[in-house]
Parts: C-alpha cells; sequence; structure tokens
C-alpha cells in the first residue's frame, strides 16, 4: 500500500520552505503562507490575516520567526491570544498548535500542520481516487485508509465531503450517470445525504429517482438490488445481463458494519441483520452510460465499503461533537467555579472560611454567605448527582436561597420555598441537602438542617453535633421544615461539611467517616481538615466534591 | 455495574433483594428499571437492602422517587436489611419517617400480610 507517497510532501502547496497556516471559520477553511515576517493577525484590513469579529483587536497579534522559530507575540489584545486553549502572552509554535484570536472556536488558526495538508479533504480524497490501481476495491480501501488521516486531521465537514467522494468513486466505478446517498434520519425517515452525476455536479432529490425501489432495497436482505426496468421480473442472471437500451437503477442498501459476528445461535447462517443506515443509489437513463454489466464484485466492494466508510466519518463526526460537548462542560465548570468564589463579609463577631475541594465532574455542591441586619448566614448545600444538571440545580438553587436571604425572609420559609419549587418542577429523583445557618452577634444561631449532615460545634476541645432535623428538599412536596437554635460561646468554631468528605474514600474502600471528620475538626482548622482528608485518602481520587465551612465565633 | 438485582415471591409478596452499591449512573438507573417493572405486576414490594454496602445520595433519590410514585399508585414498598450506615442517613435525612422499615423480611412480609387480613 502506497499510502506514504500520498502524504508526503510532494502533495499539494504549502510544502516547501514556508509553513502554512489554515485558518478555519465556521465551514470555511484557507491556507496561508508564512512567506514573511512579522505577520499581523486582527481586525484591520491592512492586517495579513483579518478576522472580522468585533472580539478580535484591531492589532491582534503578530507571528514573528526568528532563526526560523515562529512564535506568536500578543499585541494587548482585549480577548487574548489562545494556543490550545491557553492563554498566551508569546509563544513558539509547534506543528499542529491551535491558534485563537479572541474569539474561539468559531474561527481559528493551525500552525504548520502535517502532511501538508493544504488541501482539502475532497482535494486529498481525488488524489487517491485519481491513483491508477488495477483493483477497483483498493480505491475503496483507500478512502478507509484515508478516514484515518482525517479523522487525525480534525477536518472539518468529514461526512460531506466523505459523501461527495464515494458518489465521485461510485460513478467512476460503475460508469453510471447518477448516483445518490440517502441516508435515514433521527425519525427513521431516509433523506437526500448528497447527490452527483458523472460531470461531477451536484444533484437534488430528483423525482426520477425510484422511491419503490429504494424501499424495496432497504426491506430486502440483499446486498444491492439491481434493477433493469425492462425486465425487473427477472434478475436471476445478473451476472450476464447484456446491455439493453434502457434504464437501470442499482440500490446498495447501507448496513451498519457489526463490529462483533452475532453469535447468536438462532439467526440463519448469513443472514443480514444489521441496522440500516441508509442507501446508495445509482442509475442511468441512456445506453450510453448503461451500467446492468457492473460486475457483482464491484457491488459488493461497493456494499460493504460504503456503508464502514460513512460509519466511520460518522464517528469522526461525533469525535468532534463530542470535543465541543467537553469545551462546553469546561465553560459550564467554570461558571460553578465562579458561583462557588463566594465573597465572605467580613463581621466584628466571626471569622468566616470556606473550601471546596471538586471532584472530576462537576458537582452539585455550593456554599454562600449572606450578611444582613438579622445576622451573618451561611448556607451549604449539596444537590443530588453529578456533572451539568446537578451544577444547574446547585446554581438555581444558589440564586433563590440568596434573594430570599437578601429579602429577610425567615429560614424555614427559604427552604419550604425551595422545596414547594422543586417538588413543583418535578425535577426527576434530583433533590438537594441544604443546610442554613444565621449566627448573630450574640451567638445565637438559628439553623435550618435539611437532610445535610449534622453541623460540628467545636467547644473547649470537645465536639457536638446540633442533631435537630428535616427532609431534604426537593423530594416530597408536603415536607414541613423547623428550625433550630444553638448558643456559640467565644472561641467556638461551627464547622459545616458536605457528604463528600465523610464519604471519601481510601484505597481500600473505607470511608473518612464521622469518627475521622470529628477527630481532625477538633484538632486543627479547615486546611487541616482537608489535609487529613488528602493524607487518608493517599490518592485515590475523590468520588464527590468536598466543601467544607468553618465559622469561629470570636464575640461581640 | 456494581449492583445485582433478585427477585422472589414469598406468599404472595415480591421480595426484591439488592446485593452491592446503589450509586449515581447505571446502578440508581436499574433499580428504578427493575422496580417499575417489577410495580407493573404487583403491589406488595419488600425491598431486601441487607448486601447493600453503600447507598449514595442519588440512589437513595431513585429510592424516594420509586417510592413516591409506588405510593401514588396505590402500591407499597417496605424496606428491610438496613445496615447501619444507610438507618443513619435515613435518619439524617429524616427519611426514616417516610419510608416503612422493617428489621426482619419475615416482618416485613407479615405486615403486607396483616394489611391484607
Amino acid at each position: 500500500m502506497d499510502f506514504q507517497t500520498i502524504v508526503g510532501p510532494s502533495s499539494g502547496t504549502g510544502s516547501g520552505v514556508f509553513p502554512t497556516l489554515v485558518f478555519v471559520q465556521g465551514n470555511e477553511q484557507r491556507i496561508i503562507n508564512l512567506d514573511h515576517s512579522p505577520f499581523g493577525v486582527g481586525r484591520k484590513v491592512d492586517k495579513d490575516l483579518v478576522i472580522a469579529d468585533p472580539r478580535v483587536s484591531r492589532d491582534h497579534a503578530l507571528i514573528v520567526s526568528e532563526n526560523g522559530v515562529f512564535s506568536v507575540v500578543d499585541q494587548g489584545s482585549k480577548h487574548g491570544t489562545f494556543v490550545n486553549g491557553e492563554r498566551v502572552e508569546r509563544k513558539t509554535l509547534e506543528r499542529n498548535d491551535r491558534l485563537e484570536f479572541g474569539v474561539r472556536e468559531v474561527a481559528y488558526v493551525i500552525f504548520n500542520p502535517q502532511h501538508g495538508t493544504t488541501n482539502s479533504a475532497r482535494e486529498f480524497l481525488s488524489q487517491i481516487s485519481g491513483m491508477h490501481i488495477s483493483d477497483e476495491t483498493t480505491d475503496l480501501e483507500k478512502l478507509v485508509l484515508f478516514l484515518e488521516a482525517a479523522r487525525k486531521l480534525n477536518t472539518i465537514g468529514v461526512l460531506d465531503e466523505i459523501l461527495m467522494t464515494l458518489l465521485d468513486v461510485t460513478l467512476k466505478l460503475t460508469r453510471a450517470e447518477r448516483a445518490y446517498v440517502y441516508m435515514k434520519n433521527a425519525r427513521g425517515e431516509l433523506r437526500l445525504a448528497a447527490g452527483r452525476n458523472s460531470k461531477g455536479e451536484p444533484l437534488l432529490d430528483d423525482k426520477t429517482i425510484s422511491h419503490s425501489i429504494l424501499d424495496d432495497a432497504l426491506k430486502s436482505n440483499s446486498e444491492f438490488v439491481l434493477t433493469d426496468t425492462s425486465r425487473s421480473a427477472d434478475l436471476t442472471g445478473r451476472k450476464s445481463i447484456v446491455a439493453y437500451d434502457l434504464r437501470t437503477v442499482i440500490c446498495v442498501p447501507l448496513r451498519k458494519p457489526q463490529v462483533q459476528a452475532t453469535r447468536d445461535a438462532e439467526a440463519p447462517a448469513g443472514a443480514i441483520s444489521a441496522e440500516v443506515m441508509g442507501a446508495l443509489y445509482v442509475d442511468s437513463r441512456f445506453a450510453s452510460r448503461d451500467i446492468s454489466g457492473v460486475s457483482n464484485d464491484i457491488l459488493h466492494a461497493i456494499a460493504t465499503e460504503a456503508a464502514s466508510l460513512i460509519e466511520n466519518a460518522r464517528l469522526v463526526q461525533a469525535e468532534e461533537a463530542g470535543r465541543r460537548y467537553q469545551q462546553e462542560l469546561s465553560i459550564a465548570a467554570s461558571i460553578q467555579q465562579r458561583l462557588m468564589a463566594v465573597t465572605i463579609p467580613e463581621v466584628p463577631f466571626a471569622k468566616l472560611a470556606g473550601r471546596n475541594l471538586s471532584c472530576k465532574e462537576i458537582g452539585g455542591d455550593f456554599f454562600d454567605a449572606v450578611n444582613t441586619s438579622q445576622g451573618l448566614t451561611i448556607v451549604l448545600a449539596d444537590v443530588s448527582g453529578k456533572g451539568v444538571s446537578a451544577a444547574l440545580l446547585a446554581s438555581t438553587l444558589q440564586g433563590m436561597i440568596y434573594s430570599q436571604l437578601t429579602a429577610g425572609m425567615p429560614l424555614t420559609e427559604i427552604v419550604t420555598a425551595v422545596n414547594r419549587f422543586f417538588t413543583d418542577k418535578n425535577i426527576g429523583e434530583k433533590y438537594a441537602t441544604v443546610i442554613i445557618a444565621r449566627i448573630r452577634d450574640d451567638g445565637d444561631v438559628e439553623y435550618v438542617n435539611c437532610g445535610h449532615i449534622l453541623p460540628l460545634v467545636v467547644s473547649g476541645g470537645e465536639v457536638q453535633r446540633p442533631a435537630h432535623g428535616n427532609l431534604p428538599v426537593g423530594l416530597l412536596p408536603d415536607a414541613k421544615y423547623e428550625s433550630d437554635h444553638y448558643q456559640l460561646k467565644p472561641g467556638d468554631r461551627l464547622v459545616l461539611v458536605t457528604d463528600g468528605v465523610t464519604e471519601a474514600e481510601n484505597a481500600r474502600g473505607d470511608f473518612f467517616e464521622d469518627s475521622r471528620l470529628e477527630l481532625a475538626a477538633k484538632s486543627g482548622t479547615l486546611e487541616q481538615i482537608f489535609t487529613s482528608i488528602s493524607s487518608f485518602c493517599g490518592g485515590t481520587p475523590l468520588n464527590d466534591d468536598c466543601t467544607v465551612v468553618e465559622l469561629l465565633y470570636t464575640g461581640g | 455495574m456494581t449492583l445485582k438485582i433478585e427477585t422472589r415471591l414469598v406468599d404472595g409478596v415480591t421480595v426484591v433483594s439488592c446485593h452491592g452499591r446503589i450509586v449515581f449512573g447505571e446502578e440508581a438507573a436499574a433499580l428504578r428499571e427493575d422496580l417499575k417493572r417489577i410495580l407493573s405486576s404487583t403491589r406488595q414490594i419488600v425491598l431486601n437492602l441487607a448486601g447493600v454496602s453503600y447507598i449514595d445520595s442519588s440512589g437513595l433519590g431513585t429510592l424516594v422517587g420509586v417510592y413516591s410514585s409506588a405510593r401514588a399508585s396505590g402500591a407499597d414498598i417496605k424496606l428491610t436489611g438496613l445496615g447501619q450506615r444507610l438507618r443513619d442517613v435515613l435518619q439524617i435525612t429524616k427519611l426514616v419517617t417516610v419510608f416503612e422499615v422493617y428489621d426482619t423480611e419475615q416482618q416485613a412480609i407479615a405486615a403486607f400480610q396483616r394489611g391484607a387480613a
């Protein structure tokens, strides 16, 4: 397989002395030779690379060359210059580095990508299919290989390119006049995905396409259906069909390639049970382009390779979508982090500290502190579950509680309202444990505990656990909530934690437990509690967020 | 998956025994789906959690969710085989006041029969 020679430096432009930039904006990409230095990037029209987006500064950045080493230098841009997602002032560029100028995602630049892929996927594909290979099937095999390369290149719009090329190759192999690919949509309806004629022109859906043949082909168990409209009743002699001056249709159902052969003993041998993704439809209307003599081997090759090609292309797209999703997740995580960043109010009678240790997924913990005329109120909540849904609920909960606290609502009314909100909205099995404690300057603590881990009060070297509690919020619509009071003495510490702390696990599967928490709280401050958790876990990653809030009552 | 769910019929009551962990993800989902399926054919379930080593907050939410919808449709789930840890959790969350909890499976089954008699 001479694949190396295809991707080698001989292909296309940009493989010479100068490195290239591939500028990608939306669905379009452009290759720019980096043939002078400095190379300006910005919104101004006189730049070497103009990106017309308000988030891009007029003089955004320069790409400079020093002794053959290229670097990007930010020119004090407002929204920053990013290399591989990291904001930089100045950075030496490596092959395949991804540069973003102010505007993220919608427009970016790849620095000097590998294998001179200055070509679009289609150009690249046409090079492969343009190679003279004696055996027709190797064309298709090469396409599969191309996909491996395309995946690495992260080419945009791969599926469309693949479909177009698939059609071109099929037309070339069958010498047919027109070719179409139909794909099933989410509702299982067949929709035209791409169409081409033998001149390489794109085709739209057409009334002359036989949908009944398409449907028959999808329902049939055959690898392909060849219909000669003159003698559609008798197709037994497919191999030797002689040229007729009549229209011929070839329809190839595209079945999802099965990774593993079915082991079901009851399935008849050779049964094709794989899910149909769509169909390839090829026809000719004119005698000059008769396709009825197309060999079985070619149709077999198309039937087996086309489906795996499309499936691979879909995987590439899914990968891209997954990558975007990951980026959105990280945005959600950073919003969550900002919500978690509490400005601790200064009060003369107490000192407050809070810290959160996030596990790898976004969690549903949050804490907040609000100082009103009624006292300093601290809130700690843990929404059940993990991920974006938990984080969303946590943010909603935080907003609700915050606004009601600042409005001076009684604590029990706040949690009753939150419970009503959660249960009214019917958010499935999601709920939250919440503890809200309001500390007055005379040391009186009013707290309402909704299913949360009991608070700890460290007083004179002893740990107490004020035990009054209620149901969590969001589980039962008619839950009643009550608060209780506790009297702090100067020097007492009130410690609130989420269950990520008591349920932190070590390698043996033991939990941190209340006993270790009490010991840690007794002997130390917030930082020491965390030290004690991490030395207990000994490198075992956290399953859940750990949040600890500590209030030292210093007295009036 | 770290949860195994077994079902058997004892004196007309469906006993569902869980082994493993009831946690966020496929375990909680499996328990929900299994119980929903069982509830479509019976109104009396004893959920034996003796083999459950750990329930996290999502697992607990699932338990309450299934329990509530069972009650709403006129069915009943009684709990038994609660370890100390789960008892503590139900205590802290006051859910002990919501669930009907029995020390042994026999007692839970007997409670259904008393109710039916």
